[in-house]
């Protein structure tokens, strides 16, 4: 336990001194007090789900609660704190979410993407499976599925077209993985985000030269790389790499 | 190009579609004029159009039949399904017709129970990504007014909520029925 979801410590409740400001990406809120700390509006209010820090501004029917997104714990938020030009999710959009494991960032994207949009979240393992059900009972756009992202034609029946697709899987075939599900159910010109872990697809080369190499297979599946930023200090050996699947023509 | 007649099998959380091709020069292409075609529901809705559905009946019946879909087995309903709805034809090989399907374990199930010709070849992966595009929208390329009112059913909200629904029975009973107590870890 991280001391349980509400109020404990500096800041929790304290909201007297705290701005939340809308970010750059939509649906992602920043608080301005001694820090700046990253949020997502609680698309349940009253509750965590991680044991994450929740804060409120406003009272009465005006009273608004935001979760605290924690860089550390989710790569997504340390490529936002990172300044990643654009994470192409925001609220309204479908996500195909690989990778989801316990469901913690997966719930930030819920929130992010709102009540009119759609989280696809798919994790293999069943221990952390169970605890991605569980988030998605309180959570009514995320739909959860317990299958191998390698093999998209197993859930195919029950993912739509997606704007975009996350991918924090961690193998070392990981571009083939996001290939193939992108080739099911990525729309043309839509995007996608990949968390690439040098170590998970060869130890023994360098770092960067691990990523250009994620990068050229990438291409040959029609996924064009646009951005990759590393995600020092929230992790090591870490890239996000951000890019368009099937860009429309140039020139009409 | 394909120079046989075509249909496709989409399958969803709501039940089955069946699919008829019009035959058309560089379908399933990635060239621009025909991708962009693809994108557009009227154009689209002339080139792919819902011929028939079976929706599932319930809730234990969308998940027997996903449980087994998700395995390349023919279920039953999809079975009785397709034989009421494929032309009868003399033989596999003497066939001008194929049907178009997703998967290829499904597909040699389907080819063997029905005796039926299947293909999983372009342009089956590329009209099977304008109806996942279009599908919910799709009663509004339909003059079949019979057909166009059973595919109103289809549309977003009502797609997504059969999605969550059956999203939660496949997942809990894969978590639960693990025939393997060591975990399938990733990472």
């Amino acid at each position: 336990g991280r001391g349980g979801g509400r109020g404990g410590g500096a800041g929790g409740r304290k909201s007297a001194a705290v701005v939340v400001e809308p970010h750059r990406h939509e649906g992602v809120f920043l608080a301005r007090g001694k820090e700046e700390v990253l949020l997502t509006r609680n698309l349940v209010p009253g509750e965590s789900v991680y044991g994450e820090k929740r804060i409120s501004v406003g009272e009465g029917d005006d009273k608004i609660e935001y979760r605290v997104w924690n860089p550390f714990r989710s790569k997504l938020a340390a490529a936002i704190v990172g300044g990643v030009a654009d994470i192409h999710m925001r609220p309204g959009s479908k996500v195909l979410y690989l990778g989801a494991a316990s469901g913690t960032t997966v719930s930030h994207v819920a929130d992010l993407v709102g009540p009119e949009g759609l989280v696809y979240a798919v994790e293999f393992s069943h221990r952390s499976g169970r605890d991605l059900i569980n988030v998605a009972k309180k959570r009514t756009n995320i739909i959860p599925i317990i299958e191998d992202a390698r093999h998209p034609q197993k859930y195919r029946m029950l993912v739509g077209m997606v704007d975009c697709v996350f991918a924090d899987v961690a193998q070392p075939d990981q571009g083939r993985i996001v290939a193939l599900n992108a080739h099911n159910f990525l729309k043309n010109g839509g995007h996608f985000v990949i968390s690439i872990k040098a170590s998970c697809i060869d130890s023994t080369a360098d770092a960067a030269a691990v990523f250009a190499a994620e990068v050229t297979k990438m291409k040959k599946e029609q996924l064009k790389p646009r951005e990759q930023i590393t995600l020092e200090p929230y992790e090591r050996d870490h890239a996000v790499v951000v890019g368009v699947y099937r860009p429309p023509p140039k020139t009409k | 190009r394909h120079t046989m007649a075509l249909l496709v099998l989409h399958e969803t959380a709501l039940g089955y579609a069946l699919f008829s091709v019009a035959e058309i020069d560089g379908i399933g292409s990635t060239s621009p004029a025909i991708q962009e075609a693809m994108q557009d529901l009227a154009k689209f809705g002339k080139i792919c159009k819902l011929t028939a559905f079976q929706p599932f009946r319930s809730a234990q019946d969308a998940l027997d039949n996903i449980n087994q879909i998700s395995e390349g087995l023919l279920p039953e309903l999809l079975h009785t399904f397709l034989e009421s709805n494929l032309p009868k034809v003399k033989s596999k090989k003497s066939s001008s017709v194929h049907l178009g399907v997703s998967d290829p374990k499904l597909g040699g199930s389907i080819a063997d129970a029905l005796n039926f010709p299947v293909t999983t070849l372009e342009p089956v992966p590329e009209l099977l990504r304008g109806i996942r595009v279009h599908f919910s929208k799709i009663h509004k390329s339909l003059d079949d007014s019979k057909l166009a009112k059973l595919a109103k059913n289809f549309q977003e909200s009502h797609l997504a909520k059969a999605q969550q629904a059956l999203g939660h029975s496949y997942s809990r009973a894969k978590v639960k029925f693990n025939v393997h107590r060591a975990d399938n870890m990733i990472i």
